[in-house]
């Protein structure tokens, strides 16, 4: 069996599930749901590649160079955000992010 | 086709933006704490600056820059000066009420400087990796400015709400992205209309929906509003009025173009999708406004259910549309600036109120700023003559030309319910008993936007709306003529 | 442009008091309206002179007020001496009121507001005098209405001012619906609502027939009915009276301007207005004079034993009021207006002299607790005593030594007789219904001077030492009024009634056809008009001599029907005093029979109020509560208001839950489009 376009795809929208189930069905730490992100922005990219190549465009792959850039910015940015967080509540658990609603 | 050189020429305005955001960075780092206040107004004034060479450099064709990753067109310096004005006024604001509660600091300006930065891209974006490098530009600068009261936990909590919803909506947007890409083969916004005139897949739908979810998201979109009242009630007040300014600005025009500049031929496809989201939009927030005593909070909802109308005029897909909901965006801006210059002014002795019931009686303790909060409230509630009725008149009338009638009868009757929103306001102001403590005076920033704002919105303004009408004609015109 | 003026100064004069208090302050306001009033009532008694003895009558066009296919209406002033007299009397009395209402008003907090009132309403009552189209009377008529109801209710905190400010709106609304059913009538019939036009085609309508309900109904009539209604409510005659005793609520100023001398005349100025019409309906002008007479005596009745000296002054009026209508009933149309005229002067004097009691008693009003205050109030005393000699209709028959009241007085009754012996229905009845009247005029107004100045100081001791003459400013005003009450009698009785009385109407009563038959003398222009014609002065009669002579006891029985009354008071509450309580006391059915006013508010309570209250109540509760409001307004809001709690609790706070629903909501919009895009290729 050749591995194609297809079979990316399938594996990059499998990772992307998983990353989107990730945020919103854990509920204990905070840097879980960073790891999720991660793993979107990584699924994200599998895309990317595997259409660059099948395309053969290089476009897509400066693209996931680009996205893994911000990346690395964004999650720079959280877990300064979850080190700010952590600061004044003493916990990163999920469940008690919730000072505000309504 | 432009050489790099013209090309680095057009993105002066940019490129002014990041050497300065750069050196004040620097210049902060290294000059103390007697700096800040001096630096943040070099911003403020660095802002304003730009914005008008913004203007000045109107080119007299729309340019495309850097090989189509950038378009330099009316509606992106309409864009580009709107974001700055509402950047600079913002931070304006910010710099009274931060510098009395000592909590000024150089990055909060440079923050605002890049998001800034980041809306000027996102409104002249042409390709999915700039549109892509605008907004996180954009969103990793508010993430920060949510979290910015270091010290208190609804602030930081905000912020990490905030940055969470949006690090899943960037992922949204960038796999819608991928898809696009993909299916058309191109990332530029040139290529892919040629591929969807060539053969509309149902990839490109899956991707646009994909990224009009993310994008919703950014200009806090039911159902990806939820962030929105969490956030701006826990984010420091200036930062609120901020965010409820100018990233919707940019955000919408980015929409608008993608919407309207490669995917027209798919009107069909993303209108349904876009007329959901609009009913969504109005129905939650007006039914959430309802509920709420805080202030703040109540303007998250207003916000959302004034992002349904911004969004009843891009589902007309037309230039009348567009032309509508640019005047809409920028009544919305004015009145919203005012409105949060009245809410800044909500100081009591021993500190910021954000409850409405705080408002009770201020017509009788500051009978000017009542005057003005109750223009502008009449205004975002849509009461004619005042302008904001003239806003959602364009919008409805764009929507009936679209064959949209009922969608625009069901925002008239959603507006109903807003009414009622913006109204118990107005009553808490001039009927309600007042409190002991009156509130300590308004601060000149605040008075002079309150003032100048309530004022556009009065029909004595008679230049005004004709003049945002017909730059509004023109811009519409230019995107439809060129796309 | 002077009637311009006349008519639009006192509009401004309240534009500026009511909506710019604060420029303006009290004193301000009290300036700007007095002195343009007294500007309008000079420039009136200029326009009088000009109309009536220069005969430069005119109509003012001002503006179109609407087109709809025919029915047109315009702004225009018509001004003939009719009018000119509405003029000279409405400017007049209001421009007195308003001075006597600075030194009445002077402690009233609100003043600028009561003058803002005072102006608009004579505005609306000059609109109604000179309209020259059944539009703008209409107009002027509610106008009137409407600050009649702001004036009555103008001490707002009394329940029982608001309770009678209700009453007289409400029962005003009944006579102004028969009014505008009128009005709809004569546009149906003759298609026009100018004045002008329908007077001159009356005659060619005066055998149209009107269907209604199977009934055949002579047009005419059914015009001269329905707008006699609308006369009846303004004017408050028998059935629609109610109002007036209870409107005795308002400030005293109030009452003498609009109820006594201007508003509640408007019945009667509309009747003679459109004289044309109602003189081709016989049978509603023998209406108008049952109506007429019953009021006279029923209000004159009641008026025997009310013990409230402004209710004793306002039956007075009501029954005065009686006598114009039955004498513009028999078609007396100037008689009618001339004791109008002349009523305006004496009874407005006698409220603000009431007005000036009430206030030297520190607000008393009930005359058991009044008693010598002749001495304490000279003037006052004075001036009432001309006002009751001009009421009661003092003066000798056959000379000219009278006053007022005498002249026009004397002048309807015995031209009631004249029709009677002419044969009009009812003449007759109303000569002695006139008659009997007249002796019950006297003695109540005799009893008020009588029980307020005379006799031994009965109420509150410390009340009647500090009782004092009232200041200049309503010394002013009543002097004005008494030199009226003397002598616009006999002044004008020639221009009005007497050998003059042609060139002064010129046309613009009725009468005036009947006056010039009558000097043409009998045969001429009998044939050309159905009815016979009336004799309304009896001088004339006696100069032309043959079949309308009117006989000597007729000619003195007004006379004698007065003293007898003076007499009777005078034995009642001077000469036996305590008397009158007496019997009273031992009345077992008269007594309260009248003292209740004949029972017509509890009979209207019974029979109307009440039953309209529970009808009210049920709409309002089941129609309005229930299904309106339960589907329209209140359901919806509730609605939304329980879906706003649910679209809250969606708004948990935990992020977890945003991201869910975010992915439910892409999830849905990318299987719409899907589904969507399968379904359509």
């Amino acid at each position: 069996m050749e591995i194609g376009l297809a079979h990316y795809l399938a594996v990059a929208a499998i990772l992307f599930t998983i990353g989107v189930f990730g945020i919103f069905v854990n509920r204990k730490n905070v840097v879980v749901i960073l790891m999720s992100v991660e793993l979107i922005l990584l699924s994200v990219n599998i895309n990317l590649v595997a259409f660059s190549a099948h395309l053969g465009d290089l476009a897509g792959q400066i693209f996931a160079l680009f996205v893994l850039t911000v990346a690395a910015a964004e999650a720079a940015v959280g877990l300064a955000i979850l080190v700010v967080y952590f600061r004044n509540r003493g916990d990163i658990s999920v469940d008690h992010i919730n000072l505000m609603k309504g | 086709m432009a050489d790099f050189g013209s090309n680095m020429a057009a993105l002066l305005p940019e490129i002014i933006l990041v050497i300065s955001g750069l050196v004040l960075l620097l210049v902060g780092a290294f000059a103390g704490k007697k700096a800040v206040p001096a630096i943040n107004l070099t911003i403020v004034g660095i802002l304003l600056l730009v914005a008008v060479l913004v203007l000045l450099r109107i080119p007299d064709a729309a340019l495309s820059l850097f090989d189509g990753a950038l378009r330099l067109d009316a509606l992106a310096v309409f864009g580009k000066f709107a974001a700055l004005l509402a950047s600079a006024l913002g931070l304006w604001l910010a710099y009274g009420y931060l510098k009395t509660d000592k909590r000024l600091t150089t990055e909060f300006g440079v923050l605002i400087l890049f998001a800034a930065l980041g809306m000027m891209i996102m409104v002249s974006a042409t390709d999915l990796l700039a549109l892509y490098v605008g907004i996180e530009m954009q969103s990793l600068a508010l993430y920060v400015l949510a979290a910015s009261n270091r010290d208190s936990l609804r602030s930081s909590e905000s912020g990490l709400k905030y940055f969470v919803l949006g690090a899943l909506s960037s992922g949204l947007l960038l796999y819608g992205a991928s898809l696009i890409y993909g299916f058309s083969g191109s990332l530029r916004f040139e290529g892919i209309a040629a591929a969807i005139a060539n053969d509309a897949s149902v990839g490109l739908v899956v991707g646009i929906v994909f990224l009009l979810s993310g994008l919703a998201f950014k200009i806090s979109a039911a159902p990806f509003h939820m962030w929105t009242p969490d956030v701006y009630e826990g984010a420091p007040t200036p930062v609120t009025a901020f965010f409820s300014v100018a990233p919707k600005i940019a955000a919408v025009i980015l929409i608008a173009r993608i919407l309207f500049d490669p995917f027209l031929q798919m009107l069909a496809d993303w209108q349904q999708v876009v007329i959901a989201i609009s009913v969504l939009s109005m129905v939650v927030g007006y039914l959430g406004a309802i509920m709420q005593r805080n202030i703040k909070r109540m303007m998250a909802y207003s916000s959302i259910a004034n992002m349904g109308y911004a969004l009843i005029a891009i589902a007309s897909g037309t230039a009348g549309g567009l032309s509508g909901l640019l005047i809409y965006m920028v009544l919305y801006a004015i009145t919203t600036l005012g409105i949060f210059a009245c809410i800044l002014a909500m100081r009591r002795a021993e500190g910021m109120v954000e409850q409405m019931d705080d408002l009770a009686g201020l017509s009788r303790s500051q009978p000017a700023l009542a005057i003005g909060l109750t223009i502008l409230l009449f205004s975002v509630a849509g009461i004619p003559p005042i302008a904001g009725f003239f806003g959602k008149y364009f919008i409805f009338l764009a929507a009936m030309q679209a064959n949209l009638l009922w969608l625009a009868i069901f925002g008239a009757v959603a507006s109903v319910i807003g009414a009622f929103v913006y109204i118990r306001v107005v009553k808490i102001i001039w009927f309600d008993e007042p409190p002991q403590q009156d509130f300590v005076p308004v601060s000149r920033v605040q008075a002079i936007l309150v003032a100048s704002s309530a004022t556009l919105m009065l029909p004595a303004a008679i230049w005004f709306l004709p003049a945002l009408y017909e730059w509004s004609e023109i811009v519409a015109l230019s995107l439809f003529a060129g796309g | 442009m002077m009637y311009l003026a006349i008519v639009f100064l006192p509009l401004l004069a309240a534009a500026v008091a009511g909506l710019l208090p604060r420029l303006t302050g009290h004193l301000g306001a009290q300036i700007i309206t007095t002195g343009i009033l007294a500007v309008s009532a000079v420039l009136s008694l200029y326009a009088f002179y000009d109309v009536a003895y220069l005969g430069h009558e005119k109509t003012v066009e001002i503006a179109r007020w609407f087109s709809i296919g025919a029915f047109e209406a315009n702004w225009s002033l018509r001004i003939d001496t009719l009018t000119a007299v509405m003029l000279v009397v409405v400017t007049f009395v209001s421009c007195l009121v308003h001075i006597y209402s600075w030194g009445y008003m002077a402690e009233d907090p609100h003043k600028s507001r009561f003058f803002a009132y005072l102006s608009l309403f004579t505005f609306a009552m000059l609109m109604l005098v000179t309209a020259d189209n059944f539009m703008q009377i209409f107009f002027g008529w509610e106008g009137v209405g409407l600050s009649s109801y702001l004036l009555i209710g103008f001490w707002y905190k009394k329940s029982t001012a608001n309770a009678a400010a209700i009453k007289a709106f409400i029962t005003n609304r009944v006579g102004d619906f028969g009014f505008a059913l009128g009005i709809m009538a004569v546009f149906v019939i003759f298609g026009s609502l100018s004045f002008d036009t329908v007077f001159a085609e009356v005659d060619g309508k005066s055998g149209q027939m009107f269907q209604f309900l199977g009934m055949q109904i002579a047009a005419i009539e059914l015009v001269a009915f329905l707008l006699f209604i609308g006369a009846m409510g303004k004017s408050a005659q028998f059935f629609l009276h109610v109002w007036l005793p209870d409107a005795m609520e308002g400030p005293t100023p109030v009452s003498a301007l609009i109820h006594a001398a201007t508003m509640v005349t408007a019945g009667v100025f509309l009747v003679v207005r459109c004289g044309p019409i109602f003189d081709a309906a016989p049978f509603t002008s023998g209406f108008i004079t049952i109506i007429g007479a019953t009021t006279a005596f029923f209000a004159a009745t009641i008026g025997l034993v009310q013990n409230d000296i402004k209710r004793v002054v306002a039956y007075s009026t009501c029954s005065q009021l009686g006598y114009m209508f039955f004498a513009a009933g028999l078609g007396m149309y100037n008689a009618a207006m001339f004791h109008l005229f002349t009523h305006a002067f004496f009874k407005a004097l006698l409220f603000l002299g009431a007005g000036s009691v009430i206030v030297g008693m520190h607000h008393e009003q009930d005359m058991r607790k009044m008693g010598g205050l002749w001495k304490k109030m000279p003037l006052t005393w004075a001036f009432m005593l001309i006002g009751t000699l001009a009421l009661t209709g003092f003066g000798i028959p056959g000379t000219y030594f009278g006053l007022s009241g005498f002249f026009s007085k004397d002048v309807i009754i015995e031209g009631a007789y004249m029709a009677g012996d002419a044969g009009r229905n009812f003449g007759y009845l109303a000569f002695w219904v006139g008659v009997i009247a007249a002796l019950m005029t006297s003695f109540y107004s005799w009893r008020v001077i009588f029980m307020t100045f005379h006799g031994k100081p009965r109420g509150d001791e410390h009340t009647f030492a500090h009782a004092k003459e009232s200041p200049l400013s309503m010394m002013v005003p009543l002097t004005l009024l008494a030199a009226g009450a003397l002598f616009a009698g006999v002044l004008f009785k020639s221009d009005f009634v007497g050998s003059n009385s042609s060139e002064f109407w010129r046309g613009s009563t009725v009468a005036e056809t009947h006056e010039s038959a009558l000097k043409d003398d009998h045969a001429v222009a009998k044939s050309s008009n159905d009815h016979e014609p009336k004799p309304s002065d009896h001088e004339k009669k006696q100069k032309s001599g043959g079949e309308h002579h009117v006989p000597t006891w007729v000619l003195w029985s007004p006379f004698v029907a007065m003293a007898l009354g003076f007499v009777f008071s005078w034995w009642l509450y001077i000469r036996r005093a305590g008397l009158a309580d007496k019997w009273a006391e031992q009345s077992k059915f008269l007594h309260p029979f009248l003292y209740n006013k004949w029972y017509f508010d509890e009979l209207y309570d019974v029979l109307f109020v009440n039953n309209v209250k529970r009808f009210g109540d049920w709409f309002w509760k089941l129609g309005d509560q229930r299904i309106i409001d339960g589907f329209g307004p209140n359901g919806f809001a509730a609605v939304t208001a329980a879906m706003a709690r649910k679209a809250t609790r969606l708004q948990t706070g935990f992020v977890y839950h945003y991201a869910f629903l975010m992915l439910i909501g892409l999830v849905a919009f990318v299987s719409w489009v899907v589904l969507r895009g399968v379904g359509g290729q």
